[in-house]
């Protein structure tokens, strides 16, 4: 096992770190997505996260990745550089979506063991078209901006280091011999063996590569080098070194002020902005920086789009990046077996607590109860911690909801408007992984069949815009989330005659003899689609019976509710799982059960004559004037050695889904905080169980889930 | 790409090393008269017998739940299992923890035997002269001989499974492979 980890942990990190970047590049873009544009810290962020992708991929070899990001960085790098103006915002958001898309999809490959198949030419050339779109509509009147090997640079540049004090700035001039051929291609030399020291360099000419009539401007001007590095002008001498090609190497030391305002001989040229990578300079020399940006903005010259000033946004991001800083990522089934080790300490604590040894009379144990009561308590943060650490926000899946309407509503052509109601609600990390999926297909469905076409809203008289909510909440140990939609509603007849189509009604009932809750059920079953045309998104029939099959599979429940014409609720019901719950716990026979604390009423101790018996077998009994049904836990599971009689016992009043029902057992033990921990999967699904749990003295007790007991 | 294929099939190559040492070698214990042999590469521990919570309304074989150091298991009675009378718990007892295809199960046998070696070419197909007897059978899918005495070699897959269940499983791989 160990092995698989070593071997595979630089793959495993690619995989991890690019996730992460993904994430927040969708929800980046999401955030901006209504805006006129990004802003300039935004496209910073993407054009670097495009960067760190390129060349992780680069190095894994994951050559469609890389190309694909390599393109989009291109774009970035355009917009960063030029702040062009008119461009097409959704049309870009698009674009980054869809290569953030791709990168996934490839990724969930190499995850599965499969190659990178996928072939980005498409993206590429749409990137490509859409490049040139913007530059046309930004460089009509500037000469060639920005030439075509673009991406050559932002390499060069953003390999740099960070600068740092001891940093020293030189403006270094190289002349070269009169006769020199190609002296673009020895500038570039030049170039490439200061980059050995550079912390940051740019240069002019720029584009000493592609275009080789800068040979003639350097032989007549001389080459011009701005270089930020640590080196003494003598070893900068050095490494230029003076060679048959070279006639005169001038450096000048200069100020990091002078040299933040780049080539003043430059202002034809455009200059390569670095403001953005050198931070700390920026820091140092804000004004000096601002200073220049003005000098920048020249008449008939592109317009710099200042972050606008004083938006909260920029705040609230800040304080996400120190946040950042502090997270550390942990393997799962670390967290697990920490988890478990924890359960153990616990209850091996109460071992010794309540050893019998200690039961001797006459034992002073005043310090050792001191001693113990100060270990129970670090037990018990502990545990705490270790609970709240697997604790997740359910924030980043709602954006992953986010996307999905952005990208459904635009292809159906809906105005839809997504609300998102406490995504800061903390679920068990195991719970968000499973409720993803399940999530996503009702908010897909709500937005394709759940909210109408604009021209079916107007006609129907509905002013508001469509939307869709999704909220969540916890509520007695379990969270709710709903998705909601203002749409036309589920159709009652329309399901109703599909569900006898497919022979699913009972022969001989009435229509009317089904709930609208019987009759929404129709819509979980595998195969059962009301939508007549197949689209994109939906309407296969698959879907919510996957729904429910997944919701399911972690012990939750789906509701419907819906009210014609005016929209319908899609309601989860899931449990919080590994959370600690208040539990009761019972005993019957041999067998200990647990029952949640927040689904007991009241305990009573009955008398025969309070019970009622049916001739069927069934029994009730009176408490108040009012009459429940009695479960006895020992008939229901055909215990051995339970109480029969019901003054022996203890009836236990559980109240849920507004039934009451009395459950007999024999006797209580005690309120116990519990961990809830799965039924093995080896035992099939048992009705009234939801799971199992230790109690303190080692053993095992089964957690009871009333809601099977009612039919 | 090339380089990732090659660093996974040598993990795999590293792991088939590791169960290579462990080739050949069984896990044998008694339940009834009968000697039986599991490959040791499923047995994950043995441990002693302990309380078992009971859980209702499950096969009569699984007799309920351990707790493993905090894993809570299931634990089947061999001898059940295998539809003989039930047998009493005792000191000698044990439980065989396995793991099969990443499901740990424990094994109530009578008494744990020893760990042998048996080759390939030691081990026979089992005999199938009645097909009467072919259920009592069916977790058996061969018979080693170790000197004198023979070991009836358990397919633990199969002890675990209900035998429908498997049936659909295969039908299910058969319809995956066959795609």
């Amino acid at each position: 096992m160990a092995d698989e980890f070593n071997t595979e942990g630089m793959l495993d990190m690619y995989l991890f770190e690019n996730e992460q970047l993904l994430e927040q590049l969708q929800e980046m873009v999401l955030e901006q997505k209504d805006a006129d544009c990004f802003d300039e810290d935004s496209i910073n962020e993407i054009f670097r996260t495009m960067h760190t992708i390129k060349g992780s991929s680069g190095i894994m070899m994951f050559d469609n990745i890389t190309a694909i990001s390599h393109k989009l960085e291109d774009v970035f790098y355009f917009l960063r550089e030029s702040h062009p103006e008119n461009v097409p915002h959704l049309e870009l958001v698009e674009h980054v979506l869809e290569v953030e898309d791709f990168i996934s999809g490839e990724m969930e490959k190499i995850k599965s063991g499969l190659g990178t198949d996928g072939d980005p030419k498409e993206l590429i050339e749409g990137l490509d078209q859409f490049l040139n779109k913007i530059q046309g509509n930004e460089n009509a009147s500037e000469a060639k901006g920005l030439p075509g090997n673009v991406h050559e640079e932002p390499k060069q540049f953003y390999i740099a280091p960070v600068a740092s004090s001891a940093s020293r700035f030189y403006k270094i001039n190289v002349i070269f011999f009169p006769e020199t051929e190609m002296a673009n291609v020895h500038a570039y030399k030049v170039v490439y063996a200061l980059k050995e020291i550079a912390e940051d360099i740019l240069y002019s000419p720029e584009d000493i590569i592609a275009d080789e009539s800068s040979a003639q401007t350097i032989i007549e001007k001389g080459f011009r080098i701005l270089l930020q590095a640590q080196a003494s002008e003598e070893e900068i001498r050095n490494i230029i070194g003076v060679g048959y090609d070279i006639d005169k190497v001038e450096i000048y030391e200069c100020l990091a002020e002078e040299f933040l305002q780049g080539f003043e001989f430059g202002q034809g040229q455009t200059s390569i902005d670095l403001v953005s990578s050198v931070e700390e300079i920026e820091a140092k020399n804000a004004v000096a920086a601002e200073e220049k940006k003005e000098d920048k903005i020249a008449p008939g010259d592109f317009v710099i789009k200042p972050k606008e000033p004083g938006k909260p946004k920029k705040l609230a991001k800040d304080k996400a990046k120190s946040d950042k800083a502090t997270f550390i990522s942990v393997n799962v089934s670390k967290m697990d077996m920490l988890m478990d080790l924890i359960g153990e300490l616990v209850i091996s604590e109460s071992v010794v607590m309540q050893n019998p040894d200690l039961k001797v009379p006459g034992l002073d144990l005043t310090n050792f109860n001191k001693a113990a009561t100060q270990m129970a308590k670090i037990s018990t943060d502990l545990q705490n911690v270790i609970m709240s650490m697997r604790m997740v926000p359910l924030t980043n899946t709602f954006q992953k909801m986010n996307r999905i309407v952005f990208d459904v509503s635009r292809k159906l052509g809906k105005d839809i408007n997504f609300e998102m109601v406490g995504e800061n609600t903390e679920v068990d990390k195991n719970i968000i992984e499973h409720i993803s999926d399940p999530l996503m297909h009702l908010v897909r469905n709500a937005v394709d069949h759940g909210i109408e076409t604009d021209e079916e809203r107007l006609a129907s008289g509905k002013k508001e815009k469509g939307k869709v909510t999704l909220s969540a909440k916890t509520e007695a140990g379990k969270v709710w989330i709903s998705v909601t939609d203002n749409g036309k509603g589920l159709e009652r007849e329309k399901i109703l005659a599909k569900a006898r189509k497919q022979g699913l009604l009972e022969d001989g009932k009435p229509d009317s003899a089904y709930t609208d809750k019987e009759v929404y059920q129709f819509i979980t079953l595998p195969g059962f689609s009301t939508n007549e045309q197949v689209t994109e998104y939906s309407g296969r029939g698959v879907g919510m019976d996957v729904v429910v099959q997944n919701i399911q599979a972690i012990g939750g429940l789906l509701e419907i509710e819906s009210t014609p014409g005016e929209g319908s609720t899609m309601n989860l019901k899931i449990p919080l799982t590994l959370a600690i719950v208040d539990g009761v716990v019972l005993e019957t026979g041999t067998s200990s059960f647990v029952v949640e604390t927040g689904l007991v009423k009241e305990f009573v101790s009955v008398r025969e004559d309070m019970m009622i018996h049916e001739p069927s077998g069934d029994e009730f009994v009176m408490l108040r004037g009012e009459c429940f049904p009695v479960l006895r836990l020992g008939d229901w599971y055909g215990l051995k050695d339970y109480k029969r009689s019901v003054e022996d016992g203890m009836m236990v009043v559980l109240e849920l889904d507004g039934k009451t029902i009395c459950m007999f057992v024999d006797k209580l033990v005690g309120k116990q905080e519990i961990v809830v921990k799965p039924i093995p999967s080896y035992i099939k699904k048992i009705k009234g169980l939801s799971g199992c749990t230790q109690l303190g003295d080692g053993s095992i007790a089964l957690i009871l889930d009333p809601s099977g007991f009612i039919e | 790409m090339d380089e990732i294929g090659k660093i996974k099939t040598e993990s795999v190559a590293s792991v088939k090393d590791g169960h290579d040492a462990q080739k050949g070698m069984y896990m044998t214990f008694l339940s009834g008269n009968e000697c039986y042999g599991l490959k040791i590469q499923y047995v994950n521990e043995i441990i002693g017998f302990q309380d078992i919570t009971p859980v209702p309304e499950t096969e009569n074989y699984i007799m309920g739940l351990i707790n493993l150091r905090g894993k809570i298991i299931p634990v089947i009675d061999v001898h059940i299992r295998f539809n003989r009378e039930p047998f009493e718990y005792n000191d000698r007892t044990c439980i065989i923890v396995v793991d099969v295809k990443s499901t740990l199960v424990g094994l109530i046998v009578e008494k744990i035997a020893e760990v042998v070696e048996i080759q390939d070419e030691n081990i026979l197909p089992p005999p199938s002269i009645s097909r009467v007897d072919r259920s009592q059978n069916k977790y058996v899918y061969g018979i080693g001989k170790v000197g004198d005495s023979v070991k009836l070699l358990l397919d633990p897959e199969r002890l675990l499974n209900d035998e429908e269940q498997l049936v659909v499983e295969q039908a299910n791989e058969l319809m995956v492979d066959g795609e």
